[in-house]
């Protein structure tokens, strides 16, 4: 006990007597370690922000997207979506969704006008990284209330002639019968003079029938978006295949994989960066070891009176050791702190073009292994040294 | 308490000759004793000195430390008994560069143990108190003169309750009065603490302070008795060969060096 605290307090005391020298070697290793934290850190942050980006779009990496068309003349789109639910159903699949357009008559202040929405189930949103600007996405249970639920874009609040949804706005829809329906959340408008528009649940519209048919075209069917773990993607993508060929005899059954992209900057970036950290890591360890060697002298001087002392050839070589684990190790610390105020004084948000959903957390293990290597590079530099130090001969050290 | 016994030492020269430096001494220094050796320079004082304090090993003989035999100790064990026992003061003061007074006094107890260690501050400082430079704690030992560095080196010496303190020519560097000065505060501050003080000295004076006398000379220790410390003229018959007092040594010649297995 007493000897580790002793090696240390004498490693930080022979350090702090070199402070200047130590500290020009010691800041190549602290760049080193902050680059290798805060760059990981960072490219963590652009790749997660460009999977958000592309998941708002074409859903989380691993989603299954399943298409059914009738091959001959018109199908019976209900069917098609009762069979998709019973897929989702059968595979336990979380976060499943069907994705259709769907139109209604919507009783606006202004009259009653047909407006095209999305109609999709509650996963979606999950799915798609969807979070309403005001009010709240669906939830599960919104499927079995009597009335409906609606999400709209500000341009359908607008028309409503309500501010926000703060006031639980209700709208008349137009199905088989009059229903009132709740709007519990809004999204910001997609692009300026975006038509009103909304997305209702699919349990919603088929309840109530609140899909208008205006061209005579027949409702066309859904798609089916699956959200797995991506290790049952192959085995499930053939299942539901299958299953949907059999409870939808002629009918067209596409089952689209995700497209892998993000990870490949991830990887090749992160070489880069190994590689320049490293040759930080391996000139700040170098700064370190022509410290030790331009002080030999005084050094060997010092090492004598040292074991005069009474101090044992295994701490002299420990305590030597010790000063540059220290120092390299004091410098690593040093890097994640700065790699950390880095990162949280970046507006990351403006870089990126966007605000993340989920920020993913710091780098933990990048910070370790930063000052892993810290230390590593400074038991390197201290070997030598070290090693060097316990061959002192004391009679000669203190001789003069 | 310390014991040598027909101690020899010799060394192998880099052109592979034997250099004899102690032949065979003989030497018995017993608690709370002062005993002063002096010897022209290069006559193996300082040898002697390292052997007695642990930093060097006998070529031949025995040096029992407490009645048991030094032969057979690990370079551990020996280092921790340096550490317990002996206290060194060296001519050049040896002094941390860089370390403050007080941080210098307390290096040693960072090889200690236990109480010693916690407290090595409050510790150094008390000795620093004791030898006059209880105001000087936090400065630069390079900021000090000569007779205030040795002043540390004895706080230093004497900061783990050492019950040997070995003194390698402690007055060399100091003019006289300094040196007198100096030799008083050593003597003094063993003394109260029980401590046996071995001084190597080619200073007359200084070694009219011991109680004990012996002159080192062709490797052996020859016991001498003091005349009378108030007639100087009686110290160079003393000594015999050396030098008046005070007056540089070098230029004497070193121990025999003799071919490898030659007789001594
Ligand atoms: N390790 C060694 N290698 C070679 N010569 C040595 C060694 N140690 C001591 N000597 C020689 O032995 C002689 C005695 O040295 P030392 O004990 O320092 O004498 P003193 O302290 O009396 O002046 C000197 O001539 C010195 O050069
Ligand atoms: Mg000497």
């Amino acid at each position: 006990m007493t000897g580790l605290v002793g090696a240390l307090v004498e490693a930080w005391d022979e350090l702090r007597v070199h402070k200047l020298r130590v500290l020009l070697s010691l800041i190549g290793v602290a760049a080193a370690v902050t680059a290798i934290t805060g760059v990981t850190a960072a490219v963590g942050m652009l790749g997660q922000a460009m999977r958000e980006q592309t998941e708002r779009w074409s859903g989380r990496e691993t989603t299954l997207t399943v298409s059914a068309y009738p091959v001959t003349g018109s199908g019976d789109a209900a069917r098609a979506s009762e069979a998709m639910a019973d897929v989702v159903e059968r595979y336990s699949v979380a976060y499943a969704s069907r994705v259709g357009w769907g139109q209604m008559a919507v009783e606006l202040p202004g009259g009653t006008q047909i407006l095209s929405g999305q109609v999709v189930d509650p996963a979606y949103g999950v799915i798609h990284r969807i979070e309403p600007g005001q009010g709240r996405w669906f939830a599960p249970s919104d499927a079995d209330r009597l009335a409906p639920t609606l999400v709209v874009n500000q341009a359908f609040l607008d028309a409503l002639a309500v501010p926000d949804v703060s006031g639980h706005p209700t709208v008349v829809l137009q199905g088989r019968q009059g229903v009132l329906a709740e709007v519990v959340g809004a999204v910001p408008d997609q692009y300026p003079g975006e038509p009103p528009t909304y997305t209702v649940l699919t349990d919603q519209v088929e309840r109530w029938g609140l899909s208008v048919d205006p061209w005579g075209a027949g409702a066309s069917p859904p798609a089916l978006e699956l959200w797995v773990p991506p290790a049952d993607v192959p085995a499930l993508r053939d299942r539901v295949d299958q299953d949907l060929r059999a409870a939808l005899p002629g009918w067209q059954v596409d089952v689209t994989e995700p497209v892998g992209e993000a990870g490949v900057l991830d990887s090749a970036s992160r070489w880069v960066i190994i590689a320049v950290s490293g040759f930080a890591l391996l000139l700040g360890g170098l700064g370190l070891l022509n410290i030790a060697l331009v002080t030999v002298r005084q050094r060997i001087r010092e090492i004598g009176i040292r074991r005069s002392f009474g101090a044992t050839s295994g701490r002299v070589f420990f305590g030597v050791l010790l000063e540059s684990v220290v120092a390299t190790l004091v410098a690593g610390v040093v890097g994640v702190v700065l790699a950390v105020v880095a990162l949280d004084a970046l507006p990351v948000d403006r870089l990126l073009g966007t605000a993340l959903q989920d920020e993913p957390p710091f780098p933990v293990s990048a910070a370790l292994t930063g000052l892993a290597c810290a230390a590593g590079v400074g038991a390197l530099a201290g070997l030598l040294p070290a090693l060097w130090a316990v061959r002192v001969k004391v009679i000669d050290a203190i001789r003069y | 308490m310390l014991e040598l016994t027909d101690v020899t030492r010799s060394v192998r020269l880099a052109d592979d000759r034997v250099l004899h430096i102690l032949t065979g001494v003989t030497l018995r220094v017993d608690a709370g004793e002062h005993v002063a050796v002096v010897g022209r320079s290069g006559t193996g004082k300082s040898t002697l000195l390292n052997i007695l304090g642990l930093l060097d090993s006998p070529t031949g003989g025995e040096y029992l430390l407490d009645g048991a035999s030094t032969r057979r100790l690990s370079g551990r064990r020996r280092a921790r008994l340096r550490g317990e026992s002996f206290g060194f003061v060296f001519q050049q003061f040896n002094l941390l560069t860089g370390r403050t007074v007080l941080e210098n006094v307390a290096a040693p107890l960072l090889y200690a143990r236990g109480r010693q260690f916690w407290s090595r501050n409050r510790l150094a400082a008390e000795m620093l108190e004791r030898v006059g430079l209880g105001d000087r704690l936090e400065d630069m030992p390079d900021r000090l003169s000569g007779g205030e560095q040795q002043r540390v080196a004895i706080a230093r010496a004497l900061v783990r309750r050492p019950r040997v303190i070995l003194a390698d020519e402690p007055t060399g560097a100091l003019d006289v009065d300094t040196g007198t000065a100096v030799m008083t505060l050593l003597d003094d501050i063993a003394r109260e603490s029980g401590a046996a003080l071995v001084t190597i000295t080619h200073d007359l004076a200084v070694a009219a302070r011991s109680g004990r006398h012996y002159r080192l000379a062709d490797g052996v220790l020859v016991p001498v008795t003091l005349v009378s410390p108030d007639r100087p003229g009686s110290l160079a018959e003393w000594v015999g060969d050396v030098p008046t007092l005070g007056a540089s040594t070098d230029g004497a010649p070193a121990p025999r060096a003799v071919p490898a297995g030659g007789a001594p």
